[in-house]
């Protein structure tokens, strides 16, 4: 185009250039800010470990009871520590997942040193487990074999071993780990967790019910378990309380669970008892009368009996049992035991 | 010279522009902060918009909170009934301004007894004068078309003649409201405008036999204040009724057992659905006016839970007995 | 190194006509880069005054994302109409095909074409109208705006008709193609406003734009302005060749209508002539728009009048129409329909494509509203997405969370958002109506637990009464003759005449058939007459637990009009369009 001399070209120029800089900084602008992902406001991301405790969970403001514990002849030793899922690994490694799976919240740790003796320490592990049954679940599946029941302690369920102690209070899962298998070491430990105890902000301690469905007859003293997600290999089990029974010379192990509603129950039952027709079991009939009346099947496992019946809201049964008949003694009492229990729910 | 002129010109043109400009963005930007929202609007109505219905009870009196009269004839009795709480200066003062809520709920006939009597309250409306009110609204939100109702029921021309005011309901005159403790009134629009300048309350209704509630007197008589789609609330009916008397506080109800439907209620239909008793019943308590009320229809306390309901809330007795109601007879 | 201005103009439009095609194209739930990510698709509605302006009239607040317009404001007051010349993409369009169309024409006809009329002026009577429909919110107020406002008009239909259309052959956007029902009118009036530039270019831009207008009036005081700055000018109009406004710059420049396109001032022979300044053009300057005060009362009325007029069929009371379901997160109706300007954006980003332009049954306002229409798309609306919500310009739809719409955590006691309930039409329904076992309703319902329970029943199939001839082992042969394999499906059962039930596993032409297991009696004699019952699971819907979503009505087989369908009773965000007492 031809050069008009005359007009201002120079301004204009620069005004131009101006502007073209605004454009690239505004495509710039917008190109940083397509990185701004959010995609959970898109509900995309919604973690969800099918534990319904964990979904959407309030933010606990407590302070860590370790940050005001100070136990009588001890003094700290570090500083407290919490941890929630995403750096739980850096202080328990490998166990992490046990915890994760269960609908862990919060791990706050702390050291105590004794003032007299410093060979003697402790590391005292609170782990906010977000409810009751999940806390359950991870001290039940870590009950060492070496288990001592803590009747002394008056916390819901506890035992110890030679230097540790472990104990639930509500959705709360506490080790008390010490130094030493000392007994001074331990009853200090013990009066700690009785303080605790009270410390622990907890609105009203929850009882697990399923454990007093259990026949109290031959039962193993704190074998009861809790798994929270694919007992016995099985997708469809969740939330399946164990528990041991000794009848003949083989321990025989009870499970149970409680559904929404015997609907649900009911066709939790067909499904586990599916997967194990699937998985080469053979269907057998018995002889027992209890157990024929609620329809309760009978099968044989690679030599093993299993046993799966539903009461009303509950499915239940024997798993991996090495005597048939005792088997079969234990599921009918413990199906006469659950219709008593119904009764006395409904009264 | 005049280069200068023009130049002094431009500027001021340009300063002119340039503060005009100025007061204009100055202008947009305060609008966009005072309306400014950075949160969103929220569902419902706001919490600022819910009104409460006022409380028009006066301060008991006892062994003057409730009249039975029998007589045939309504002028007299309601005269006689309200003369034994104290007179009508006991309830209305001078200068106030007076609500009187009748049962206007069907476009029905005035002797089929399914809508209050209009002689009656015509009669009330003069009582209210005589003690010198300002003015008396008689008001309803009717189940049928409003103007129908009014006219046919007689109440309209009535209540005019009397010298009262008659509201027909309309949207701006409905307000939202949430009962406190209440379960099924919340967020719901009720009748508010006749009786937010009002200083007293009057109900008037007639006994009568209801298919769903068991009864409609006194308490029902209220269901004409809810608005919108009020018929949802017959799915729970004694919690509604029981909420109703928790909302309303009147001064006075007049329950007309005069004439008492005792079958086919509450629209009846046929004057061989009412039976004469010949009873009016004035009462500062309205529990104990239905409570009282409903042995004319062969029902008991019992048989209508709504009663109970309301009682333990604390809206009032149905120990109708225990307010020592004044019997009389009056021509 | 010169840099004209038209050049920078010319790139301007550009840049921003593609940076609005590449918002259309992103607009998909993911995190890709061409997926929605962070892109701020909705910045051009955000920027667009009209859109502010409008939803401050009908709800007294400027919703915050909107603060963007201010800055339009701002600088149009001080600037002009610099957004239609350089930014709006619809401008550019009309600029891009008016161009194409008349450029082999003479320059006279060129001149001509440009020049200013009188019909210029309906386009503040749009303005006018539109802004006094929505001026009075405690009376009646309707948000109408968006009908004819370029921005969510162009994003309408790119998003709702071009898009599909192209990706129908590429699928880069969506791996299933989209529809959008209605579309028709969207590319119809697209069209229409497209081709008119033909006839006159930048025909909407002139005569229709209501956004045009706005800046029209807003630019009013404009600090610098296209004008003459000297006596020089010799009536050639050549400066009117490619005027984009209509403004007439040869004579009385109506700087209303002047969009700064600056083709003016390079067309122009002379030097400094034709120049953009703080000082009114020689020539003579016209500041206000065309717009006659009888015109301005008439707009003014009808705008008033029209809202009640149209809502004279109380589709917003009593008569509402119970087949409009709104998006999850919708404000109650009259709410709604004072911040949607029709945009699509929800209809875009919804994954299951179920949002879909609304019709105007049910009230002339519900046109390109959003409604949802379960049988469209690919599924019905997904429990685990909030998507709508997250792009709505205005709120009409509330962003909100999915604690909110599932009633979750802090939303526990609220419950769930319904936005509708589903009715069985027991007629069309096959376990109702045709004896044939299906529960695809329930298998799909997707809360839990299920909103769809069924009931067990038996019932005798049609020519199911047989005479039994023989029994063998486990089998029974009948002296009818049966369709092979019919009742081999494991939902039908043989009644027996002791008044048991057999699970029947297959049979022939002549003979019924059983598992092994079961025992048939012994004493079953030939004459005997045996029943062949159908098992049906009756479905029934919980109105407590059902939500509305509509997986059901997607997935029920009974294609055309579904077995089971979703009606907007029982939403949740209208209080008086409740189905249940609520219960504490």
């Amino acid at each position: 185009m031809r050069e008009v001399p005359g007009r201002n070209r120079r301004l204009e120029s620069a005004i131009s250039i101006l502007l073209l800089l605004v454009l690239v900084i505004i495509g710039l602008g917008v190109f940083a800010k397509q990185f701004d992902v959010d995609m959970g406001r898109f509900g995309i991301n919604a973690t969800d470990t099918g534990l319904p405790s964990q979904q959407i969970q309030p933010e606990r403001q407590d302070q860590s009871v370790l940050e005001t514990l100070m136990p009588e002849g001890f003094k700290t030793l570090s500083e407290a520590e919490s941890y929630n899922s995403d750096n739980l690994y850096e202080k328990i490694n490998g166990k992490a997942p046990l915890y994760i799976d269960s609908g862990f919240v919060k791990l706050f740790t702390r050291r105590f040193i004794s003032t007299e003796d410093e060979s003697l320490w402790m590391e005292i592990f609170v782990y906010d487990m977000a409810a009751v049954r999940n806390a359950f679940a991870v001290y039940s599946q870590q009950k060492r074999a070496d288990v001592v029941m803590c009747g002394i302690l008056d916390p819901q369920y506890a035992y110890k071993t030679g230097n540790a102690l472990y104990f639930i209070r509500d959705q709360y899962y506490i080790e008390l780990i010490g130094s030493a298998e000392t007994e001074k070491l331990f009853n200090s430990m013990l009066e700690i967790a009785k303080d605790m105890k009270g410390r622990l902000a907890v609105d009203k301690v929850t009882e697990i019910s399923e454990l007093s469905l259990f026949p109290p007859d031959n039962i193993v003293a704190g074998s009861s378990k809790l798994y929270l997600k694919n007992a016995f290999g099985f997708e469809g089990f969740t939330e399946i309380f164990t528990c041991r029974f000794k009848i003949s010379d083989e321990p025989i192990t009870a499970f149970l669970s409680e559904c929404s509603d015997p609907r649900d129950a009911q066709t939790t039952a067909e499904s586990y008892y599916n997967f194990l027709i699937d998985n080469d079991a053979q269907a057998k009939t018995t002889a027992n009368q209890i157990l024929k009346e609620v329809g309760a099947k009978v099968l044989d496992f690679y030599g093993t009996t299993e046993i799966i019946f539903s009461a009303g809201k509950y499915v239940g049964g024997i798993h991996e049992a090495e005597d048939r008949k005792a088997a079969e003694d234990l599921a009918a009492r413990f199906l006469e035991r659950l219709s008593e229990g119904a009764k006395a729910i409904e009264q | 010279m005049t280069g200068q002129n023009d130049k002094k010109y431009e500027r001021r043109q340009f300063l002119g522009r340039v503060g005009k400009a100025g007061i204009s963005i100055a202008a947009a930007g305060l609008i966009s902060y005072k309306l400014y929202d950075r949160q969103g609007p929220n569902t419902g109505a706001d919490a600022e918009s819910l009104v409460t219905l006022p409380d028009f009870s006066i301060p008991e009196k006892p062994g003057q909170a409730m009249s039975i009269v029998k007589g045939a004839e309504r002028k007299t009795t309601v005269n006689k009934a309200i003369e034994l709480l104290g007179g009508i200066e006991r309830f209305v003062k001078p200068g106030e301004t007076v609500a009187i809520k009748p049962n206007v709920a069907f476009a029905s006939s005035p002797m089929l007894g399914a809508t209050a009597n209009p002689e009656l309250v015509a009669e009330v409306v003069r009582l209210c004068y005589k003690a010198g009110a300002r003015q008396v609204i008689v008001t309803d939100n009717p189940i049928n078309d409003p103007a129908s109702c009014f006219t046919l029921s007689g109440i309209g021309r009535a209540a005019g003649q009397a010298g009262a005011k008659v509201i027909l309901p309309k949207d701006s005159l409905f307000r939202y409201t949430t009962l406190e403790g209440g379960m099924l009134i919340r967020n719901w629009p009720v009748f508010f405008g006749p009786f937010e300048k009002a200083d007293k309350l009057i109900g008037i209704s007639p006994i009568k036999d209801h298919a769903r509630a068991g009864a409609s007197m006194s308490i029902k008589n209220w269901y004409g204040l809810l608005g919108g789609r009020r018929n949802v609330f017959h799915q729970d009916i004694n919690t509604i009724i029981a909420e109703l008397s928790m909302m309303v506080r009147p001064t006075l109800v007049i329950l007309d057992g005069t004439e008492v439907m005792v079958t086919n209620g509450p629209t009846g239909g046929s004057v061989s659905d009412l039976r004469r008793a010949n009873t009016l019943i004035a009462s500062c308590d309205m529990i104990a006016a239905d409570a009282c009320g409903c042995g004319l229809l062969d029902l008991k306390v019992s048989d209508l839970p709504y009663l109970s309901i309301a009682e333990k809330a604390g809206a009032g007795t149905t120990d109708y007995e225990s307010l020592k109601p004044i019997l009389a007879t009056a021509g | 190194m010169i840099m004209k201005i038209v050049t920078v103009r010319r790139i301007s439009q550009f840049f921003f006509f593609l940076l609005f095609a590449w918002f259309c194209i992103v607009s998909t739930v993911g995190e890709e880069f061409r997926q929605i990510r962070g892109w701020p698709v909705n910045w051009f509605l955000q920027l667009d005054p009209l859109v502010a302006i409008a939803t401050a009239l009908t709800t007294h607040t400027l919703y915050w994302p909107l603060l963007w317009a201010l800055a339009v404001v701002v600088l149009t007051i001080i600037f002009g109409r610099f957004f239609c010349g350089w930014m709006c993409p619809f401008g550019t369009l009309h600029q891009f095909v008016g161009y194409l169309g008349n450029r082999k024409k003479k320059t006279a006809q060129k001149i001509k074409l440009n020049k200013y009329r009188k019909a210029q002026c309906i386009k503040y009577f749009i303005l006018i109208f539109f802004l006094f429909m929505a001026a009075f919110p405690s009376l009646a107020a309707t948000l109408q705006t968006g009908l004819l406002d370029p921005i969510p008009l162009v994003t309408r239909s790119f998003n709702l008709m071009l898009l599909p259309v192209i990706d129908r052959g590429v699928s880069l956007v969506s791996v299933t193609a989209r529809f959008y029902e209605g579309a028709w009118l969207i590319f119809a009036i697209f069209l229409t406003a497209v081709l008119l530039n033909l006839v006159i270019p930048r025909f909407y831009c002139r005569f229709i734009c209501p956004l045009g207008a706005l800046f029209g009036i807003l630019g009013r005081f404009a600090v610098w302005r296209i004008g003459k700055k000297q006596n020089k000018c010799v009536d050639c109009k050549l400066c009117e060749k490619s005027c984009e406004g209509g403004c007439e710059p040869s004579g009385n420049i109506r700087i209303s209508e002047c969009v700064l396109c600056f083709n003016c001032r390079e067309d122009c022979k002379k030097d400094e002539l034709i120049a953009y300044q703080p000082v009114p053009s020689l020539a003579g300057e016209i500041t206000n728009p065309d717009v006659s005060r009888r015109g301005f009362v008439l707009s003014l009325a009808g705008g008033i009048f029209a809202v009640p007029a149209v809502r004279l069929g109380n589709e917003l009371g009593s008569n509402w129409y119970h087949i409009i379901i709104r998006p999850p997160g919708a404000l109650p109706e009259e709410e709604f329909l004072k911040r949607c300007i029709k945009c699509g954006q929800c209809m875009r980003v919804c994954p299951t494509n179920i949002i879909q332009p609304g019709g105007i049954a049910g009230g002339l306002e519900n046109l390109w509203t959003p409604v949802l229409n379960y049988r469209i798309g690919t599924s019905g609306c997904q429990l685990n997405c909030v998507a709508c919500g997250q792009l709505c310009p205005t709120s009409a739809i509330r962003s909100i969370t999915l604690a909110e719409k599932l009633g979750e955590g802090d939303f526990a006691d609220a419950g769930p958002i319904k936005m509708g309930t589903a009715f069985f039409d027991r007629n069309r329904c096959l376990p109702w109506a045709m004896d044939k076992p299906c529960i695809v309703c329930e298998e799909n319902c997707p809360v839990s637990p299920k909103a769809i329970y069924t009931q067990e029943c038996l019932n005798t199939v049609r020519d199911g009464i047989l005479t039994v001839k023989q029994v063998t082992d486990n089998m029974i042969e009948v002296e009818q003759v049966l369709v092979p394999g019919k009742f081999a499906g494991g939902d039908y059962y043989c009644l027996l005449p002791g008044g048991d039930l057999r699970k029947i596993a297959a049979n022939t032409e002549n003979s019924l058939e059983f598992s092994p297991n079961e025992r048939l009696e012994e004493n079953l004699a030939a004459g005997n007459k045996i029943e062949v019952q159908v098992r049906l699971q009756r479905p029934f819907v919980d109105i407590e637990k059902c939500i509305g979503c509509g997986v059901c009505e997607h997935e029920c087989p009974v294609s055309g009009k579904k077995a089971i369908r979703i009606s907007a009773v029982g939403e949740t965000r209208s209080a008086d369009r409740r189905l249940l007492l609520k219960s504490g």
